[in-house]
């Protein structure tokens, strides 16, 4: 689990006593429990945005057009529909949810070309689009919307009123309970490891464009749903209901609550609607208070109110410390599959990377040899790295093709290049800084963790088992690195050796069998440097293919089968470690000739 | 249809004026400010106050109004863009949002403002008055505002391209650690970037105001308008900023001019063209492809 969630796994249940006993002193109170009740129906809307901007941090200034649709659908249906009633709100409800899903689909895929503020135009564009597409719609009423639409009744009991409150609140602490174990589990850690650093997440295998594009569609879901009891509780829709007004007034929730997990979007929705029929008789003074708030918050409180409350469960269990004597390592990767029916383990084949004018590889083939150890080298600008991004996936190939285990993966994203069994490890150790160690582990085998959505959503046995399994397969990775001290130890905190062992542990939690490290051993010390190597022909002992960029001549040439230089982009030389150390080219390429 | 054109025009001014606005703010701060239109709104409503207290004309309002616009930005710059940048792009235009927020509801709450919107006098003679060029009668109101746009967009050349400070200002936006190593302030500069932008606001909304009446809860719509036309022409663009404005006042008169269409259906066609243009060029019509993603 991640270390944000445990706040709000503690906290949901007290929040749901709060519900209990306001709605118990709210009995013999009509405006209490209707202030109430809207408080849920904004809540479960807001869950979904909070999910997109905390956990996801995507923004979205478009979620009343999800709220409008699932709104609309049930005001549609229910009054054109002769279905009895206790049929007849779920259905129309599901409906509504299914298209709000589907449209958050394709929101979401638009939403991956643009960022930022370019992002908050588009979704603003799209809650536009909806409201007009409401106001212009003959039947769904126009301008004058949807009256009459009836309430959800279930047998003797019709969830108006008082009885509202608690229909509208179970809804929305049951999805609150089902988001919080959907972060709880593989999706939420993907999530957060997209949210920390997108590209890192992407070599370790998860698809984050697709995982984007799903936080778009639930967040929409949800906001579906709370329009669909929405319009069940008022009787009434019209366009004016689902405006923008409506798309800030979520944000400003979420904002205030504090956005990522659940506790924050409830939190914020109770205070509005709290505020909000306090306020009753200062209509736009109310107003101006929320706006008020939110820069306050902005400004003094980027964690919002449940931030403060989250603080508290910070504190780490162990204190960050380095790892003073690293164990001669020991790592045993488990049986690594490789691909029965292949070729050699990585081919490249007259592969050139252009920017623009520069030339940054150029031509350049080579095939490894499965289990063995490469090095590939060369001076600053060489365009090793470029090389090892080419065959990663990331960034389009001028020329050339890329196999891997025969399968042509030139083109593909780097979720399905890591996919098929390759690790690789940063220059500058991107590690998931808000997570701990074992966490940024855990993520590193998101491949081999195999548990469904669904499974997730609803916290099944199968989903517990496959968390505690990848938890347990971390730990024992860690454990064999002699990394457990620093296992609690969110990422961010560590020392710069630490870093970069703890990154080769997350490449290989997975069990690749092809594996690319990018330089190491800079910036650790003379012990690290053992250990590293250590740690490095273990991997390939156990069968691992491994490439190598370094710049430490004495620990290329003590452990690679074969080096390969690259200059300027063109490969001078390959070949046994000893040969390439004696190459004239090499040797000017380094030291220069004299002239 | 050259009616329809001038008509297009005249509103178009205002929305040129807004995504302006937006881009001269965008350029210093990185952030987009979503409370523009509440701005163009106040700035009417700041002339009408000029007007109604000091039995000023137009003219005097609109000066007034103008540099009343400005000192709002600066602290708007002060107290809301400048403490919040440090919480990063999201949660600062959110905070433009809130601004949003406090300027639409609270202009309601400010004697003889209210919700409504009222009229602006006009700058010559009243408000019908029109003149007829070859069989076309055009409002004077109209040609008006035209010419104060020529008049606003000149000043502003003059001010970034001729002044010394003005270059400054554009060396502050495009490489602040630059700038500030050959000793430019800015702080100070994207402060006064900001007020620039807003006394543009403040006199657009001046400019327009007896055409459109001042006030009222359509800043929103004025905002977002100056978006589409800012995305269509190019954000990044300031030449695309205004051509766009424009373009999106025109499209919007057309299309309510269109026989058997209803007036309602203009608005969601115009915001749509805001998700159609950042999809098919995102840098806009006149703007260069870079920084589209950032």
């Amino acid at each position: 689990m991640i270390a944000r969630l445990r706040a709000d796994s503690r906290t949901l249940p007290i929040l749901a006593l709060i519900v209990a006993a306001f709605g118990i002193l709210a009995a013999g109170n009509p405006t209490f429990a209707q202030a109430g009740t809207y408080a849920a129906i904004f809540a479960i809307a807001a869950i979904g945005l909070s999910l997109l901007m905390g956990n996801v941090n995507q923004i979205s200034l478009g979620q009343a057009g999800f709220f409008g649709i699932g709104a609309y659908a049930v005001a549609s249906l229910t009054t054109a529909w002769n279905l009895p009633p206790w049929l007849s709100w779920p259905l129309a409800t599901l409906i509504g949810i299914g298209v709000a899903t589907l449209v958050g689909l394709g929101l979401g895929f638009i939403a991956l070309r643009f960022r930022g503020h370019y992002l908050a135009m588009a979704t603003l564009a799209f809650g536009l689009i909806c409201v007009g597409i409401f106001h212009e719609t003959k039947f769904l009423g126009g301008a004058i919307g949807i009256e009459d639409v009836p309430y959800p009744r279930f047998g003797p009991l019709t969830i108006s009123g008082y009885p509202a409150y608690w229909f509208a609140w179970i809804l929305a602490l049951g999805a609150a309970l089902l988001t919080l174990n959907l972060l709880r589990g593989r999706s939420g850690r993907a999530f957060e490891a997209i949210r920390n650093d997108e590209l890192a997440a992407e070599v370790l295998g998860v698809p984050t464009r697709r995982y984007k594009i799903f936080a778009f569609a639930y967040s929409g879901a949800l906001a579906g749903l709370g329009g669909a009891v929405y319009a069940a509780f008022l009787g009434i829709v019209v366009p004016d209901a689902v405006s923008v007004q409506l798309s800030i007034s979520l944000l400003l929730m979420v904002v205030l609550g504090g956005s990522g997990g659940v506790s924050g979007a409830l939190i914020g929705a109770a205070l509005i609607g709290f505020l909000d029929i306090s306020g009753h008789q200062f209509e736009n003074t109310r107003e101006v208070v929320y706006g008020l708030l939110v820069i306050l918050v902005v400004i003094a409180l980027p964690g919002g109110a449940f931030g403060l409350i989250r603080s508290r469960f910070k504190t780490a269990k162990l204190p960050p410390r380095s790892l003073a004597t690293p164990s001669p390592a020991a790592v045993t990767p488990r049986a690594l599959a490789l691909p029965a029916a292949s070729g050699a383990p990585l081919a490249v084949a007259h592969v050139t990377k252009r920017f623009g004018g520069l030339v940054a590889v150029n031509d350049v083939s080579f095939a490894l040899t499965r289990g063995t150890l490469t090095s590939l080298i060369g001076p600053n600008g060489a365009g090793k790295t470029t090389l090892f991004n080419a065959i990663s996936g990331i960034g389009r190939l001028t020329e050339g093709s890329v196999e891997i285990a025969g399968n042509d993966v030139t083109g593909w994203q780097p979720h399905r290049v890591a996919a098929l069994g390759v690790g690789r490890t940063f220059q500058n150790a991107r590690l998931f800084g808000e997570m701990t160690v074992l966490e940024n582990v855990v993520a590193g085998a998101f491949r081999a963790e195999r548990t469904s959505f669904g499974a997730d959503l609803f916290a099944l046995p199968s989903s517990r088992r496959a968390e505690r399994e990848a938890t347990e397969r971390a730990r024992d990775t860690l454990a064999r690195l002699g990394l457990e001290p620093i296992a609690s130890t969110l990422a961010k905190d560590l020392a710069f050796g630490d870093r970069r062992r703890v990154e080769l542990a997350r490449a290989t939690a997975s069990g690749p069998w092809l594996l690319l490290v990018d330089e190491p051993a800079a910036g650790l010390n003379a012990s690290e440097r053992t250990a590293l190597t250590a740690d490095l022909l273990k991997l390939r002992d156990a069968g691992m293919t491994l490439l190598l960029i370094e710049h430490d001549m004495r620990l290329v040439m003590s452990i690679s089968e074969r080096v390969m230089v690259l200059k300027f982009g063109t490969m001078i030389a390959d070949g046994k470690a000893d040969a390439v150390r004696n190459d004239p080219g090499v040797v000017a390429a380094y030291l220069g000739t004299a002239s | 249809m050259f009616q329809l054109l001038v008509a297009g025009l005249t509103v178009g001014s205002g929305y040129a004026l807004v995504a302006l606005g937006i881009h001269i703010i965008l350029r210093a701060t990185r952030i987009v400010n979503f409370a523009q239109g509440e701005f163009t709104i106040i700035g009417g409503l700041l002339a009408l106050t000029f007007v109604q207290l000091f039995h000023a004309n137009t003219w005097f309002a609109l000066l007034g109004a103008t540099l009343a616009g400005f000192v709002l930005g600066l602290i708007f710059e002060r107290l809301v863009l400048r403490p919040a940048a440090r919480s990063g792009e999201i949660p600062l235009t959110i905070a433009t949002l809130g601004t949003v927020s406090i300027l639409l509801y609270g202009h309601a709450l400010i004697p003889g403002w209210g919700s409504l919107p009222q009229p602006l006098p006009s700058f010559t003679g009243n408000a019908s008055d029109a003149i007829t060029v070859s069989g076309v009668s055009i409002q004077v109101q109209s040609m008006w505002v035209l010419g104060l746009l020529l008049v606003a967009l000149a000043v502003l050349y003059v001010f970034f391209e001729r002044t010394y400070y003005g270059k400054a200002i554009r060396a502050a936006a495009n490489n602040p650690t630059g700038a500030k190593l050959v000793g430019i302030d800015v702080t100070n500069a994207r402060a006064v970037s900001v007020g620039l932008s807003i006394a543009l606001a403040a006199y657009g909304g001046t400019i327009i105001g007896p055409i459109t009446l001042v006030g009222g809860a359509g800043g929103t719509a004025i905002a977002i308008k100056g978006f589409v036309g800012a995305i269509i022409g190019g954000l990044e663009s300031p030449v695309g900023c205004v051509a766009g404005g424009l373009l999106v006042g025109i499209i919007e008169k057309l299309i309510q001019g269109l026989p058997g269409v209803s007036y309602g259906i203009s608005d969601p066609i115009v915001y749509s063209l805001l998700l159609v243009g950042l999809l098919l060029r995102p840098q806009g019509l006149l703007g260069a492809r870079s920084a589209v993603r950032d």
